[in-house]
């Protein structure tokens, strides 16, 4: 029992250790206290994937009674089943190898133990996410990472950049989030409770249940899940509410490598998957989630290939590779999606990592056409950048290859116009994926210089500190594919019943019965990718910019990421400013201030004079108002009674 | 029964006129005087309704200590009464109106409803008839069985006035001197009186010690 | 000769307990002197402990004893819980001033634990006797506490203020219950239930108005311990002056002891007379509402400020009892218990101003507080918001359950003036806020504020400010507290 609980609250211990005490116990002890909580909490996370995955045995733990109101009655329990067991094993071990990073990384910052707090914290934050036994307390996880995210993102608050960017970040979940509290009202108010077992258990007889809702009536489990799956979105940065996600790259890096690449913003795919017994009789909503998911992928890599901030290219590419998650939830395939989550936890993080420990090696400089020819400088970090990159174009034997074939297979293998077009979109994005990611490595690492002489002398491998947790990532992103294969295997019972996937949806068997052609395509496109970006980058560095100068306008719609802020600027931010202006002005300031604040308060502090008066600080007024307040309820009965 | 008739009417009406002249004497002895009137008469009252046991409490409590006590008090305070009494006046017209409305409501109230007063067939104990048990013993039966507990309340009650008028009058008092039967009659004279032996006649020889 | 059968005494075990120590402390302290007060402190705070603990793993069935004078159910567990939580931590808070503050004298704390003994009675009171036997207990120690500080004149004053009101309150309240006994013939809750219940011998089915008036004054002597307008006045005055552990002490228990039996009295005997109460209830709801929120806004004192307060405060309480429901019973529970640890916070933020050895008390004495000693700041602004009601403060659920059960009765216009008011109230809970942070630091206060007050703070600001998290223990006490009042 305790087993179970200790990976979900030590993490908040040691959060609450260092965030209260970190003044008094100074940087080291405060890093040395969340690693070993942290490190404990993997350990734990590991035994507990062992009993629960392996030895099959789930657990409900109840904790306490959350909240009791008439029927409504929320308790505080830990739901440990296959799905949240593997998730605690990803989030636990990648944040604990990022806690260790971290004392490498931001060892000259002089805020260290706020960062290990803040750090600790997201992770009790998605590890209570991911146990949650019901939807509010699954919501509550979602708006701590959410919050945490906040504060990460803006931990150089001092940079105008960053508390930007991490106001857009908050403010564009919130709008997921709304939809997501939507969803979850829309629950309570369709099967009267929010508790996951009693959900679930009910959801295959509210098939043909309508919701009512201004005058029109909906089918309650297509409204149910497109509105969780809006919440999805903003979490996962899924196209339309993804421009937060490359603006979240203010925060450090090792805060991009946790939560805006492994962990929070897998979190919507994890919701999907939890809520697959939902999902399942929606197919409406799944049919969105398809298309959503595959859109992303290949919207999010084609922006890709033009950024030049090294850290933008891969915060793309997570949204991209996010896409193909939600695809294969889309197509039924939740394993494939929750294969593709793990495997992406370890390279991605590894590519992040990697590039903080380049832009570390740089002197803090990021942008791209500034880097260059460091390659021999740095062979280790350059090495492992490579084993990322393979992982992550799913190139024969990296972990990506296993995950990314699946999701692709199984999107055939739905046999549906949708499942076909996702295929196509993941094939396209499988080109730039591999496309880009050379590209990054070329700019970052060969060619000539293109930085200072001071910045080139100074360029060296980082700590060990850092390094290790690298190659264990890499380790990780070259076997967790070929370990965690079972996930996906046929017949396989790797997910207990914490997925559930209908028989006439079952793609993720197709997958396994496809055409030879189905399953080599990607690989193929993955080198020709490749190639391409090697011949692009390397042997003709002019053609590039030739062929920008030649196709200028999808260059500059890439370049500016599909002018998706300009759009939002002008539909959204600019008419709320200009609302907000003339509220303040003319209706705050002149209406609500006038009559308002203003007003009330001229009136209140008149009437209060006048009140204060009849406390004389005489007896005998005092007696007197005793008497004639009965007087005046006596007379009150007599007359009415 | 007309004479019990009318010895109510003549206590109760003096009751009431010296309750008026408590308030309404200008000499605060006088006051007192009037209190201890009202007191006689209420005793009055009792001795009517059968209850003597009360009445014989009323006089000897609130008569002999507590009016005996404010009796004291006002003649050994020198307090202008007349001058606290200065803003009385000044609100007398709104509080007597104040006062004349809740009383003929009161009267309305009892009136009207009186004659609607449905007595209750169970009464709470069953009282004993006076002639068969006095008033005093009958007090005594149920005082320490059946109210026992507030009886100790009340009890405690006293207990916090008692603490309350030593908190908040006592005081320490260094400048006087107490007697200390024990250190008096401890005392021993060699310690007290030195006997010097004086020759006569010599000059700055005494001194006292 | 009258039957006699010795009571069952475990019913009243907590009581009896601490009605002894209380004799036990005060022998102690006569013989050892003013030296002792220290010890008798702890030990009046140890005995309230195990009182609490008597009180807890008591039977929570209804029962009665003492010829149905005295009862022991989950209502009364609920409030004697709060009650001597209430006067243990503000014998605690207090004992740093005590000590400084020539109030160092033994009969302090026996006076206080007398008051809290009276304050269980009151609230296990099942009899209109029993009721005033309480009231009057608790009455007059705190009478003698509040003029505890006897060289000082505002002391005395607030004292001698309270006393004679009180005396006037008592007055009343012993007319009305005159009237009630004379109107049914009984003394005892249940009888008179049962007698209203019968029609109170009216052919119509409804009450004789005499009865009604005699609930008017015990309405009336009620609403003066709780301080509910029109019966307030001596409120302020008394707060200012007395001195700052008894005003801490007036605003935890006595208020909570004498709202229990507002609801015992208002609920038990007069259950079938509910229309008829609303009424009264709705206007001093309302009244107190309105002038809390009015009268605070002048105020530079910040105990006459905090008296105001309170007085809202109970106008808030008071919209739950309005709607005469069980959940509206369970929002007035809830609020008191949020209250409760509101203002034992505030208090021990106040306990904390004091400059140079010198307690100090205006509002301005804060200003700058959050650079001089910005934990006080912290949590005083965290009672002030959670005072004003703002979420997720536990403040604002007390508010949020009295006005859901008056809106649930259909009772929209109070609810909507308790809006108002509480808007209008946040105007100067909020500008000690600002007066804290934004306004230029004076001089600090006295450091070390000591390690009672310091630990009273952290726990009544971490309640205050995560109740959110865990209400369940409250509410659902307070559920089957109300559930009780409501056969």
């Amino acid at each position: 029992m305790l087993l179970y609980i200790a990976p979900v609250f030590l993490p908040l211990i040691g959060a609450a250790i260092v965030g209260l005490f970190g003044r008094v116990l100074g940087d080291r002890p405060a890093q040395i206290v969340s690693c070993v909580a942290m490190g404990a909490a993997a350990i734990t996370a590991i035994i507990v994937f062992n009993n629960v995955v392996m030895q099959g045995e789930v657990q409900q733990i109840y904790l306490f009674n959350w909240i009791s109101s008439g029927d409504f009655q929320v308790d505080w329990a830990l739901r440990i089943d296959e799905l949240s067991a593997m998730m605690m094993f990803t989030v636990t071990i990648v944040s604990f190898l990022i806690h260790v990073y971290s004392i490498g990384y931001m060892a000259h910052d002089p805020n260290v133990p706020r960062f290990f707090s803040y750090l600790s914290l997201f992770t009790f934050f998605m590890l209570a996410l991911v146990t949650a036994d019901n939807f509010l307390q699954l919501y509550f996880g979602w708006e701590g990472v959410g919050l945490v995210s906040y504060l990460l993102i803006g931990f150089w608050y001092k940079r105008p950049a960053a508390n930007a960017a991490a106001i857009k970040a908050f403010v564009v979940n919130r709008v997921g989030d709304f939809g997501f509290a939507l969803g979850i009202l829309a629950i309570y108010l369709t099967f009267g409770s929010i508790s996951f077992d009693t959900v679930f258990a009910a959801a295959p007889n509210m098939v043909d249940v309508d919701l009512e809702f201004l005058g029109g009536s909906f089918d309650a489990l297509t409204v149910i899940c497109i509105l969780l799956f809006v919440g999805a979105m903003g979490k996962s940065a899924q196209f339309l509410l993804h421009t937060w996600l490359p603006d979240a790259m203010e925060g450090p890096t090792p805060v991009s490598a946790l939560i805006h690449a492994a962990t929070m913003v897998t979190a919507g795919v994890f919701l999907v998957a939890r809520c697959s017994p939902l999902f399942e009789y929606a197919p409406i909503a799944l049919a969105v989630v398809t298309f959503v998911g595959a859109t992303t992928a290949i919207f999010a890599a084609t922006i890709a290939i033009t950024q030049n901030d090294i850290k933008r290219v891969i915060a793309y590419s997570t949204c991209s590779q996010l896409g193909y998650m939600f695809f294969a939830c889309g197509v039924s395939a939740y394993s494939a999606g929750m294969f593709h989550l793990t495997t992406h936890a370890f390279f991605k993080a590894l590519l992040f990592l990697g590039a903080g420990s380049v832009i570390h090696a740089m002197s803090d400089e990021q942008d791209m056409r500034k880097m260059g020819g460091i390659w021999k400088a740095i062979p280790l970090t350059y090495t492992l950048m490579w084993i990322g990159s393979l992982a992550l174009a799913g190139v024969p034997f990296f972990s990506g290859f296993f995950s990314k074939d699946i999701i692709l297979e199984s999107a055939f293998a739905a046999e549906t116009g949708l499942g076909y077009y996702a295929y196509a979109a993941g094939i396209a994005a499988a080109i730039l994926t591999a496309l880009y990611s050379w590209r990054l490595i070329i700019l970052t690492f060969h060619g000539k210089p293109r930085a200072d002489e001071k910045v080139m002398a100074h360029v060296h491998e980082s700590p060990a500190i850092m390094t290790v947790p690298l190659i264990l990532l890499a380790v990780g992103a070259i076997v967790a594919g070929y370990l965690l294969l079972p996930m996906v295997g046929s017949h396989s019972d790797f997910w207990g019943t914490s997925i559930l996937v209908l028989p006439h949806n079952n793609a993720l068997e197709g997958a396994h019965h496809v055409a030879f052609w189905v399953k080599a395509l990607p690989t193929i496109v993955a080198v020709i990718g490749i190639l391409a970006a090697y011949y692009l980058y390397m042997t003709k560095p002019q053609l590039p910019a030739m062929l920008a100068e030649r196709l200028r306008p999808l260059y500059l719609f890439s370049l500016n990421k599909w002018y998706f802020d300009e759009l939002y600027d002008w539909m959204f931010v600019r008419p709320a400013k200009y609302l907000g202006h003339g509220l303040w002005k003319q209706g705050d300031g002149g209406v609500i201030d006038g009559i308002g604040p203003d007003g009330i308060a001229a009136a209140a502090t008149a009437i209060a004079r006048r009140v204060v008066k009849l406390q004389s600080g005489y007896l005998y007024h005092y007696a007197f108002l005793m008497l004639a307040g009965v007087a005046v309820i006596i007379t009150w009965y007599l007359i009415l009674g | 029964m007309i004479i019990e008739t009318i010895v109510f009417y003549v206590l109760a009406v003096v009751t009431v006129a010296a309750g008026v002249m408590v308030i309404a004497s200008r000499n605060p002895v006088q006051s007192v005087l009037f209190l201890i009137l009202a007191f006689f008469n209420a005793s009055g009252l009792f001795v009517l309704l059968g209850a003597e046991f009360l009445a014989m409490i009323l006089i000897i409590v609130y008569v002999g200590a507590v009016a005996v006590l404010f009796l004291f008090v006002v003649m050994m305070l020198d307090i202008n009464f007349s001058e606290l009494r200065a803003g009385f006046l000044q609100y007398l017209p709104i509080g007597a109106i104040v006062g004349i409305i809740l009383l003929a409501e009161l009267i309305l109230v009892f009136a009207t409803g009186a004659v609607d007063i449905h007595v209750p067939e169970v009464v709470a104990v069953a009282m004993p008839a006076p002639d068969e048990v006095s008033n005093t013993r009958a007090l005594g039966n149920i005082l320490y069985t059946r109210y026992a507990y507030l009886f100790q309340g009340a009890g405690f009650i006293l207990l916090v006035a008692m603490i309350g008028a030593i908190v908040l009058t006592h005081r320490q008092r260094v400048d006087v001197r107490r007697q200390k039967i024990a250190d008096q009659v401890a005392r021993d004279p060699k310690a007290a009186i030195t006997l010097k032996d004086v020759k006569p006649g010599e000059e700055g020889s005494w001194k006292s010690d | 000769m009258i039957e006699f059968s010795a009571p069952d005494y475990l019913t009243a075990l907590p009581e009896m307990f601490l009605a002894t120590v209380s004799l036990v402390l005060l022998m102690v302290g006569v013989f050892v002197g003013n030296r002792s007060t220290k010890l008798l402190t702890w030990l009046s705070v140890v005995a309230m402990g195990a009182a609490f603990i008597m009180v807890l793993v008591g039977s929570h069935a209804p029962s009665t004893t003492f010829f149905g004078m005295f009862v022991s159910d989950s209502f009364s567990i609920f409030m004697k819980c709060l009650v001597l939580i209430g006067a243990a931590v503000t014998l605690i808070m207090g004992m740093g001033y005590v000590k400084r503050e020539s109030m160092n004298r033994f009969e302090f704390p026996v006076l206080i634990l007398i008051a809290t003994l009276g304050m269980l009675l009151m609230i296990s009171a099942n009899d209109l006797i029993a009721l005033y036997v309480g009231l009057e207990l608790q009455s007059l120690s705190l009478y003698i506490v509040a003029a505890f500080r006897r060289e000082s004149i505002r002391s005395s004053e607030a004292g001698l203020k309270y006393f004679v009101l009180g005396a006037l309150s008592s007055g009343m309240l012993l007319y009305g219950c005159s009237m009630i006994y004379g109107f049914t013939g009984f003394t005892g809750f249940h009888e008179i239930a049962a007698v209203i219940g019968h029609g109170g011998g009216d052919a119509h089915g409804v009450a004789p108005i005499g009865i009604l008036i005699g609930l008017v004054f015990i309405a009336a002597a009620l609403a003066f311990k709780v301080s509910a307008v029109p019966f307030h006045m001596w409120t302020p005055d008394v707060y200012e002056g007395a001195p700052t552990p008894v005003t801490a002490f007036f605003a935890a228990a006595p208020k909570i002891a004498a709202m229990a039996l507002f609801l015992r009295v208002l609920l038990g005997p007069f259950h079938e007379l509910v229309e008829q109460w609303q009424q009264i209830i709705i206007f001093i709801s309302i009244a107190s509402m309105v002038l809390g929120a009015f009268a605070a806004i002048g105020q530079r004192n910040i105990k006459r400020l905090i008296a105001y307060s309170s007085i809202g405060h109970i106008g808030y309480a008071m919209v739950g009892l309005s709607a005469g429901t069980p959940d509206g019973v369970r929002g007035v529970l809830v609020y008191l218990a949020i209250y409760m640890v509101m203002s034992l916070g505030t208090f021990a933020c106040i306990l904390a101003m004091r400059r140079r050895g010198q307690m100090v008390e205006r509002i301005e004495d804060l200003a700058g507080l959050s650079k001089t000693n910005p934990m006080i700041a912290l949590a005083l602004a965290v009672f002030m918001f959670s005072m004003a009601g703002i979420p997720p403060m536990a403040g604002f659920f007390g508010k949020l359950y009295v006005f859901l059960a008056a809106i649930e009765e259909g009772l929209y216009a109070l609810a909507v003036i308790g809006v108002l008011t509480s808007a209008v109230g946040a105007f100067y809970y909020i500008r000690i806020v600002k007066v804290m942070y934004f306004d230029k630091p004076t001089e600090g206060f006295d450091k070390p504020m000591g390690a009672e007050i310091s630990s009273v703070l952290a726990v009544t600001g971490f309640v205050t400010l995560f109740f959110f998290v865990y209400p369940t223990p409250v509410i659902e006490g307070a559920q089957a507290a109300a559930a009780l009042l409501f056969p």
